[in-house]
């Protein structure tokens, strides 16, 4: 040991109030040294809210909600509607069906609830007319929508439709000024000044914001004795099997790491769910095709993505970049497929696939027998 | 004669890659499901220039005869259409067109001008006779997630077919000779249409996506640069088999994946 004086590297210190870690020199701190974990502090901290005046100006963001939340689609409407908001302009989400999410982390000071009028009833005038009472209550400066199938595209034309023309649709670009659109839907962009009404195409915006919202939540029902023209007959809602790759709601995955084909079915008629597979299944033969998912088959865009015994090479996962929730089985820890995954379970796949038929059915019986009583 | 008459509405196509003229492919799906509907009672009507070369494909595909509506080029088609279709029980009309604008908002204004119902996303419809002339539409319309909807909507309508409708039409070059257009109305020196000024850009790009502004410090902005943001969920190593089922099954409900 040599007797030259040494730095001490973890000697103590203060956080300051910017974040930063303060170091005087002398200073004799007691002791209490900031736990690891707490270092990082100041990037978790909760971010400011966007605005401290009272909004005399709205603007409003109108979409459907699925399964109680919103999509990303939808959070960029609320989203483009917060950042393109001055100081004094409030932002207001419209949610037509059930809503369990935190308004202000996407960015709205009010949210308007209509838990009715949901995306499952064919009910466009009833949603129209709720909508426009709405607009009329508050008058907003511009109103943003999602551009989508799911309902807000046909909400949004009804609306333009009734309340003139400053409307642009299938908008790829917007600022403060101008907004811009694919023009024949190809690569050349034709911009127009910022209209009334905007109907979002996805990605035009970036959904993560750095402020919050004020979050207030209100509960309204929708405008009673509207009149439909047209009938509601109903859902068709094919059998899992049988819905197509591309436009299927959930879907269970089969890779190398399943060898009872069967099995894996039954699992699938279980939870209601398409089959795929990975490419090394697809060529072992033991699936079809057009059932393989990635970069040289199909790419999927389902909510839940229940992947078995796949490993997650890039090329697969390319396939299932906008899958919301994936759920992984697979014996390897180090699989790619386990950065990729919300939840991976770490077991053989046919133990694991047997456990949860048995498992996945008893919770249904349960669930029935329940309803039954009620 | 069927009691009711159907007409369908078609665009100048336009292929997205070479640009060449050709049938719009949501308005020959259109054209398909009019057939199917009264076969060859359809009307078909173009609003537009009368030597519009996309046309031909349309004649190709069985149109026949083809109505022109002629009008400039920046007319209100809208009105123009609404003036002469208020009789037609059925409209038919595409998505989209495939040139300029393409918003989709054509059938949503034309059934706002003629005051009846629009349903949009249609994949395939039947006529039902409701007895004392009333007729009504039962519509199959698409939705994401492989559901379909299916609605029953009185005549008069507007009906916006989605392109993956079923379309058996064949092409063949005789039919293609032999149609012609016939000029229905010149209202080439009707009202202009009113609209946001639309400024095409010459160069293709990428369009910009529009980001909040981040008021960070520079401390949170290295810190955001240096800290890697942790990949991956949570893994589940431990317990039996059964335990680990109960885990799956925990996640699927807490997002509500499942309905049990």
């Amino acid at each position: 040991m040599s007797d030259a004086k040494r730095v001490d590297p973890r000697r103590p210190y203060r956080m300051a109030s910017s974040g930063l870690r303060r170091i005087v020199l002398g200073e004799i701190i007691s002791g209490d040294r900031l736990p690891a974990g707490e270092k990082l502090s100041s990037s978790t901290r909760s971010k400011p809210l966007r605005t401290n005046v009272a909004a005399s100006r709205w603007h409003v963001a109108i979409a459907h909600s699925y399964r109680g939340r919103l999509d990303d689609h939808a959070r960029e409407a609320i989203a483009a509607a917060a950042i393109l908001a001055g100081p004094e302009t409030g932002v207001i989400a419209a949610v037509l069906g059930p809503f369990l999410e935190d308004a202000a982390l996407l960015g709205a000071d009010k949210a308007v609830v209509f838990p009715e009028l949901d995306a499952s009833r064919f009910q466009p005038q009833r949603e129209a007319a709720t909508i426009q009472a709405l607009l009329d209550e508050y008058q907003p400066v511009h109103i943003f929508m999602p551009d989508n199938i799911l309902g807000d595209g046909d909400l949004g034309r009804r609306l333009i439709a009734k309340n003139g023309n400053s409307s642009a649709t299938h908008v790829a670009e917007i600022d403060a000024t101008h907004i811009s659109i694919p023009w024949s839907a190809g690569s050349i962009l034709a911009g127009a000044p910022l209209p009334r009404f905007v109907l979002l195409q996805a990605g035009a915006v970036d959904s993560n914001l750095p402020f919050l919202g004020l979050g207030e939540q209100i509960l309204c029902s929708g405008a009673m004795g509207v009149a439909e023209d047209c009938r509601d007959l109903g859902m068709e809602c094919p059998e899992g099997a049988s819905i197509p790759l591309e436009e299927a709601d959930f879907i269970v995955s089969a890779g190398n790491g399943v060898s009872n084909v069967a099995t894996l079915e039954d699992l699938a008629r279980s939870l209601g769910a398409a089959v795929g597979a990975s490419r090394v299944a697809v060529d072992d033969g033991k699936f079809p095709r057009e059932k393989q998912i990635g970069a040289s088959g199909k790419t999927v865009s389902a909510t839940t993505y229940f992947a078995i015994g796949i490993s997650g090479a890039v090329q697969h996962l390319q396939g299932i970049k906008v899958c919301r929730h994936v759920i992984a089985i697979n014996r390897d820890p180090g699989a790619p497929i386990v950065k990729r995954a919300d939840l991976t379970v770490i077991g053989d796949a046919e133990e694991m696939m047997q456990a949860l038929i048995a498992r996945v059915s008893q919770a249904r019986a349960q669930t029935e027998a329940a309803e039954v009583e009620e | 004669m069927n009691g009711f008459s159907v007409a369908v509405l078609i665009s100048a196509g336009r292929h997205p890659v070479s640009g060449a003229p050709r049938a719009c492919r949501g308005d020959v799906a259109a054209m398909a499901m009019g057939k199917s509907l009264v076969g060859d009672e359809l009307r078909v009507i173009h609003a537009g220039k009368r030597d519009e070369p996309s046309l031909q494909d349309y004649m190709a595909y069985g149109a026949g005869t083809i109505d022109v509506i002629e009008l400039a080029a920046e007319s209100d088609v809208c009105s123009a259409l609404a003036s002469s279709l208020g009789e037609v029980d059925l409209i038919l009309t595409g998505g989209r067109a495939e040139q300029g604008l393409g918003s989709g908002l054509l059938p949503y204004l034309l059934a706002d001008a003629l005051r009846r119902p629009v349903l949009a996303n249609v994949i395939d419809a039947k006529i039902e006779d409701g007895g004392a002339g009333a007729f009504e539409a039962r519509v199959r319309q698409f939705l994401p997630k492989g559901q379909r909807r299916r609605i029953a909507g009185p005549l008069p309508l507007v009906i916006a077919v989605h392109p993956i409708a079923a379309s058996q039409l064949k092409y063949a070059y005789a039919r293609r000779v032999s149609g012609r257009t016939e000029i229905l109305s010149d209202l080439s020196a009707s009202n202009r249409a009113v609209g946001p000024n639309w400024t095409v850009e010459m160069v293709p790009r990428r369009p910009v996506r529009l980001r909040a502004q981040d008021k960070k410090s520079a401390h949170a902005r290295l810190l955001s640069a240096i800290v890697s943001e942790t990949k991956g969920g949570v893994v589940a190593f431990e317990g039996t088999v059964v335990d680990k089922a109960q885990v799956v099954l925990n996640y699927l409900r807490e997002h509500r994946l499942v309905e049990f």
